[in-house]
């Protein structure tokens, strides 16, 4: 596998000491991983996936992807990259209001100068929502605006998929099929970084696990996926009949 | 719960033979709960002994006796369906044991061993999510189900290790000496 993301001795220092701080983070991520970042909150999870995706500069340290070092790029630079190689799904949704599903998805390809209805309706359709393609966002449940922003995010078919959080706001059921979507877009051969604090849904796609703590990678934990007997990991069963 | 119960539970449905309750015992519980035949042999004895069971048919070939549900029977299980589970809370005590004999020992430091039960943890919960997605796409709703409270029960376990981590758990026995 090629390198995509390599984060070397980053620091991110806020005024007046906010959290979410960067301690010297170090770590390297190959294309077509599934990474999920896990920390409690305050612990810079979603400050390192904001460097990567150059929405922030860090304070010193180097944030590289692919060829690009993103320390070495003016604000207009900035913006090109964002454009060209990043998918960016947040726990609130983040669509315009007064546009429809089909038209935020496809603000992004405008931005690029391209007009891509049909790649945005083949999206949405992958993402089980073509039949909504003309409603607004207020007319829309949690599960499909989401799915909106999911496909917005893919239409210029980015380098990488950031998420962060992109459950948070959603019941379980909807959030399950939420990743069960990234799941599905992994095996697919995208890059994903999410960031969670909830560990069921970080194992449930990503093969790594890096956790978070005051600013550093305390831990980076590459899961196994052997198969197993139920009852190798599950025992129902307490005392024996014995009285 | 003990054994008891679910043999209790799967004769108020028909009368069954040892080897029948044995298989459905097993396959209602997704393969979770691995039981030999003597255990179940013996369950049905103490239950036959206590009045909850009796044989149906003749005793000749012990192996293909069937049993049914008494009117007691019945009523005991009734009564067990009907009750809260009140036992103690059951934990997996063994981690817990190792971080109290190693702050004694390790001089404080129990960060790598907490680290790497973390690590295991991880490693379980993607074990088990892959098993509930097995049990759901064979259709197996009710193995989902269980899966699903380990799940939960498993992040509970991770929970504790990041908060015995971030209050830096043996650092006072460390303090102490």
């Amino acid at each position: 596998m090629t390198e995509l993301i390599r984060l070397t001795d980053v620091t991110k220092v806020y005024q007046g000491g906010i959290t979410g701080a960067l301690n010297g983070l170090s770590v390297t991520i190959e294309e077509g991983e599934f990474t999920a970042i896990m920390g409690p909150s305050g612990s810079g999870k979603s400050t390192m996936l904001n460097l990567v995706a150059g929405l922030d500069r860090p304070t010193s340290g180097d944030v590289v992807v692919g060829d690009t070092d993103l320390g070495k790029l003016g604000e207009a630079g900035l913006a090109r990259f964002r454009r060209d190689h990043i998918g960016f799904v947040f726990q609130f949704f983040y669509l315009l209001p007064n546009l429809t599903a089909l038209e935020n998805v496809l603000i992004p390809a405008q931005l690029k100068g391209i007009v891509a209805p049909g790649r945005a309706l083949e999206l949405l359709d992958r993402l089980g929502i073509k039949d909504i393609a003309n409603s607004y966002p207020a007319r829309l449940s949690g599960g499909q605006q989401q799915r909106v922003a999911i496909a917005r995010a893919l239409i210029n078919n980015p380098t990488m998929l950031l998420a962060d959080e992109p459950t948070g706001a959603l019941d379980t059921h909807t959030g399950d099929q939420v990743m069960e979507l990234l799941g599905q877009l992994h095996r697919d051969g995208q890059t994903i970084l999410l960031v969670t604090h909830d560990a069921k849904l970080a194992t449930r796609h990503a093969a790594r696990v890096l956790s978070v703590m005051d600013g550093k990678i305390v831990d980076d934990a590459r899961l196994e996926s052997p198969e197993r007997a139920p009852s190798e990991m599950i025992r129902v069963r307490s005392e024996e009949a014995s009285r | 719960m003990s054994l008891k119960y679910g043999v209790l539970g799967l004769l108020k449905g028909e009368p069954l033979h040892g080897y029948e309750v044995k298989n459905r015992f097993e396959a209602m519980l997704g393969g979770t709960w691995e039981v030999n035949i003597g255990q179940i042999y013996t369950t049905l004895q103490r239950l036959e002994r206590d009045g909850l069971v009796r044989p149906v048919g003749s005793r000749g070939d012990r192996g293909k006796l069937q049993y049914e549900l008494s009117p007691e029977g019945h009523k005991a299980l009734d009564h067990w369906l009907a009750q809260p589970d009140l036992g103690p809370q059951q934990l997996h005590e063994e981690i817990y044991v190792k971080l109290l004999l190693a702050t004694r020992i390790a001089n404080g430091d129990l960060q790598p061993l907490l680290a790497r039960q973390k690590r295991a943890y991880l490693q379980r919960l993607r074990d088990l999510n892959r098993l509930e997605e097995r049990a759901r796409r064979d259709g197996r709703i009710d193995l989902a189900r269980l899966v699903r409270g380990a799940l939960l029960h498993t992040e509970a376990d991770l929970k504790w290790m990041d908060e015995l981590s971030s209050e830096r758990f043996g650092a006072e026995g460390a303090a102490k000496k």
